[in-house]
């Protein structure tokens, strides 16, 4: 209510597939990927640096659908992945794309880990590719490629960890540590074997009944929350003893009873923490954002509902903001996107707008 | 003296104080009064909490030079900033009136639900808040009448073979009166319907019933329904000779008890059914059973949604401000009222219990393809490989595909 918001100039004109900040504080720069085979560059500064509009600085055009996109080392340059199968990093001074790793169905997921400089990829092809992103000039440096149990559909990173949940109900989270390891060696071995079979630090299954949506790391590195498309979002710890395993739950979300007393479930399609408070936000396929606090187990708030599904959720790396791509039709995977329907809102946060009502919440 | 009370009166409940911005209920209106301030009244950027939608809105715009657009924590059709709400003051008169039918009729139904499954008589009848204290008079023509009334109805019912009453005969010793009708005193008792004692047996039994369709809800129904409070009002010694005080509609002394509502009266396990229908000065009364409203339909409701059952009738305005409309097709509703219509045909022994384990539909239900993946197979996501002419469409064919990219490790986008 109380909140700012606006919605971006010049949207993409197709639905939206993955919304990022830039992880440096001081930026406010904003990639957005679509499935119209662009990924957009937008920064929500005006030149006298004050927050407003945004405007579109660059939008690079993919030969498919962009399904994900991160941002790098620095603002200055981003990471793409899509239905071409390629995973590219795209220079944004000089809008260079360079091919890192190309995979062998759809490239549903990319990100990049800061703390260990490797950019991870997950496709359809049910693997993960991994690269080592500081190998300067020598492209030759192929990724290693892990391969997984199942089609892996989101992935999310601590400083230490790597949750990649995948259909089954399967999740396994690595160590990045020992990733980084071993993708260092595979440079320096034969290249031609550069698949790798990394046993997981943890094996689990999923917390919810139904096909993983999307699954998000709290900011320290204590644990994840993961959603499902029926409607739930579970909370859960890495810590494997058994006190830190009694502390997790679920509970149902995005949810709406019919007048004939049908409950209507939607897939909670993005997840996403704040960066500061730890609190995080859900968006559903029912055009609603809400504010979790996921300590004490409380809702925050709850905004006003969007008029099409919540495709992506972002907060920026200052926590003053949150992104929130709109698109319709996501669900029932025939439906035109209209014009004009495709928008990216960002709520200018009050201050303690996202922030959870226990003190003690880190 | 009697069992104890079960659950609050409908008075009670009415008197209950709400909250126009999302229809919860009270306590006390002090609670009321924080539940606003708290949820509705509190300004997101410095915590203080205002009295009124008014005052936050100037408090935003002097504080934080911000504007006030909407209430938040509100019903969508209730955000609005005009309107100064302070507890139950300033509550439009209509929203008032719908909020009012709405609590009546949630708790004649779940009356109804618990005579059903108890088998007890409703709420009043057989604690006999209070029994006639005095006995009361009446012509001995009237006695006699009744009496062969009574016989000739105790035939009949013996006659039918469906004499199972099973209402507990508690019920019968008492005064049919129920406790929380009483104030309605200027429709003083007529004597010809007090002296219940002697009448122990069926018909006695049957007034709960009947009486408890006439609740005060439907004022309507009210002055024929003098009835139900001779417990309450006092003898009046003027009033004795003529049995019909003034102001009284002209109306039969045979009229209470009279057999038209006992030949109707069906064996109890009906009853629940036959209950509303009887008050047939009741226009909007549907032809089934009220369907039980849950705080969540009912919030459904008063945001405009509208319910299987006709809209009572101070509602109307509650469909003008939707903006935000939530994704109810008209469909769904029509299929709601068939599914209220086929429930109601299979018969009254399945109460709402739906409400613990709600059906539900899911918007996406494929266990094995993500979202994306279905839409990647979509024709016009399909990936045209290379610059070449060829639109690959549906399935993807693979092998092409993985040698034009595996070849180059860097791909400067031609095109573009």
């Amino acid at each position: 209510m109380t909140s700012h918001q606006f919605t971006l100039a010049s949207p993409p004109t197709d639905a939206i597939s993955a919304l990022k900040f830039s992880p440096d504080p001081n930026s406010a720069r904003l990639v957005v990927s679509s499935w119209d085979k662009n990924a957009y560059l937008y920064d929500l500064r005006d030149e006298n640096g004050k927050f407003g509009e945004g405007k579109l600085l660059q939008k690079f055009e993919h030969r498919a659908p962009v399904l994900d996109v991160c941002f790098g080392e620095t603002e200055n340059e981003i990471y793409t992945a899509g239905l071409d199968w390629d995973v590219r990093k795209i220079d944004l001074n000089t809008s260079e794309q360079t091919v890192l790793s190309s995979h062998e169905a759809g490239v549903r997921h990319v990100l990049y880990s800061r703390e260990h400089k490797l950019v991870i990829s997950a496709s359809w092809d049910s693997t993960l590719h991994i690269h080592q992103a500081d190998t300067g000039a020598n492209l030759e440096s192929l990724p290693i490629i892990v391969p997984l149990p199942s089609k892996p559909f989101s992935i999310s990173a601590t400083a230490t960890k790597l949750v990649v949940a995948m259909a089954s109900r399967a999740l396994h989270i690595y160590d990045l540590k020992a990733l980084a390891l071993l993708t260092a060696e595979a440079d320096s071995a034969d290249p031609s074997s550069n698949r790798v079979e990394v046993e997981p630090w943890q094996r689990r299954e999923s917390s919810l009944k139904f096909m993983t949506r999307a699954v998000a790391c709290m900011p320290d590195d204590a644990g994840y929350a993961s959603s499902s498309i029926e409607g739930r979002v579970a909370v859960e710890w890495f810590d494997p003893s058994p006190e830190s395993q009694a502390r997790k739950y679920a509970f149902k979300c995005h949810r709406q009873t019919g007048d004939d007393g049908v409950d209507v479930v939607y897939p909670v399609n993005a997840l996403t923490f704040h960066p500061i408070f730890g609190t995080f936000a859900s968006g559903g396929g029912d055009g609603v954002v809400a504010l979790w606090d996921g300590i004490s187990k409380r809702r925050i708030r709850q905004y006003q509902k969007y008029q099409h599904s919540v495709a992506a959720l972002a907060f920026s790396a200052s926590g003053q903001h949150l992104a929130i791509a709109v698109s319709p039709g996501f669900e029932d995977g025939h439906d035109e996107v209209p014009e004009g329907t495709v928008k990216v809102y960002v709520r200018e946060l009050g201050e303690t707008e996202a922030k959870g009502k226990s003190k003690s919440a880190k | 003296m009697g069992k104890k009370r079960r659950g609050p009166s409908l008075e009670e409940l009415l008197d209950r104080p709400w909250c126009y911005y999302c229809e919860r209920d009270f306590d006390d209106l002090k609670i009321l009064i924080s539940h606003q301030k708290a949820k509705h009244f509190k300004c997101d950027n410095c915590h203080r909490r205002l009295n009124t939608a008014g005052g936050l809105s100037v408090h935003l715009s002097q504080v934080h030079k911000e504007q006030l657009t909407q209430v938040q924590n509100a019903l969508p059709n209730r955000m609005g900033v005009d309107i100064e709400i302070f507890g139950m003051e300033g509550i439009p008169a209509d929203v008032l009136k719908a909020h009012q039918q709405r609590v009546a009729s949630q708790f004649q139904q779940a009356e109804l639900d618990r005579q059903h499954a108890t088998g007890n008589p409703p709420t009043g009848a057989s604690s006999g808040g209070q029994p006639a204290k005095r006995p009361k008079l009446e012509p001995v023509s009237e006695l006699k009448k009744r009496l062969a009334e009574h016989k000739a109805r105790r035939a009949e019912a013996l006659a039918g073979g469906s004499s199972g009453d099973v209402t507990p005969s508690s019920a019968v010793q008492s005064t049919p009166t129920p406790s929380g009708y009483a104030p309605s005193p200027q429709i003083a008792a007529t004597p010809q319907y007090s002296y219940p004692q002697p009448y122990g047996g069926p018909p006695t039994a049957m007034t709960p019933h009947f009486s408890q369709t006439g609740s005060p809800v439907y004022s309507s129904y009210s002055p024929v329904g003098g009835h139900q409070i001779p417990g309450a009002s006092p003898y009046t010694p003027s009033g004795y000779p003529s049995p019909f005080p003034v102001g009284l509609p002209a109306q039969p002394p045979v009229s209470y008890g009279a057999p038209p509502y006992h030949q109707q009266q069906p064996p109890p396990s009906d009853n629940r059914f036959m209950g509303l229908p009887a008050a047939s000065s009741l226009p909007q009364r549907p032809a089934f059973a009220v369907p039980s409203v849950n705080a969540h339909e009912m919030q459904q409701m008063h945001m405009g949604h509208v319910p299987p059952t006709p809209a009572p009738s101070g509602y109307s305005n509650g469909s003008s401000a939707r903006p935000t409309e939530n994704a109810f097709p008209v469909d769904n509703q029509i299929s709601g009222a068939a599914n209220d219509a086929a429930s109601k045909t299979e018969g009254s022994s399945k109460p709402k219990k739906e409400k613990a384990k709600p059906a539900i539909r899911m918007i996406y239900n494929d266990d094995t393809l993500s979202p994306e993946e279905k839409k990647a197979q979509l024709p016009r996501y399909a990936y045209v490989p290379d610059k070449s002419t060829q639109t690959v469409l549906g399935e993807i064919p693979g092998n092409a595909i993985v040698g034009a990219i595996q070849d180059s490790d860097t791909v400067i986008d031609p095109a573009h």
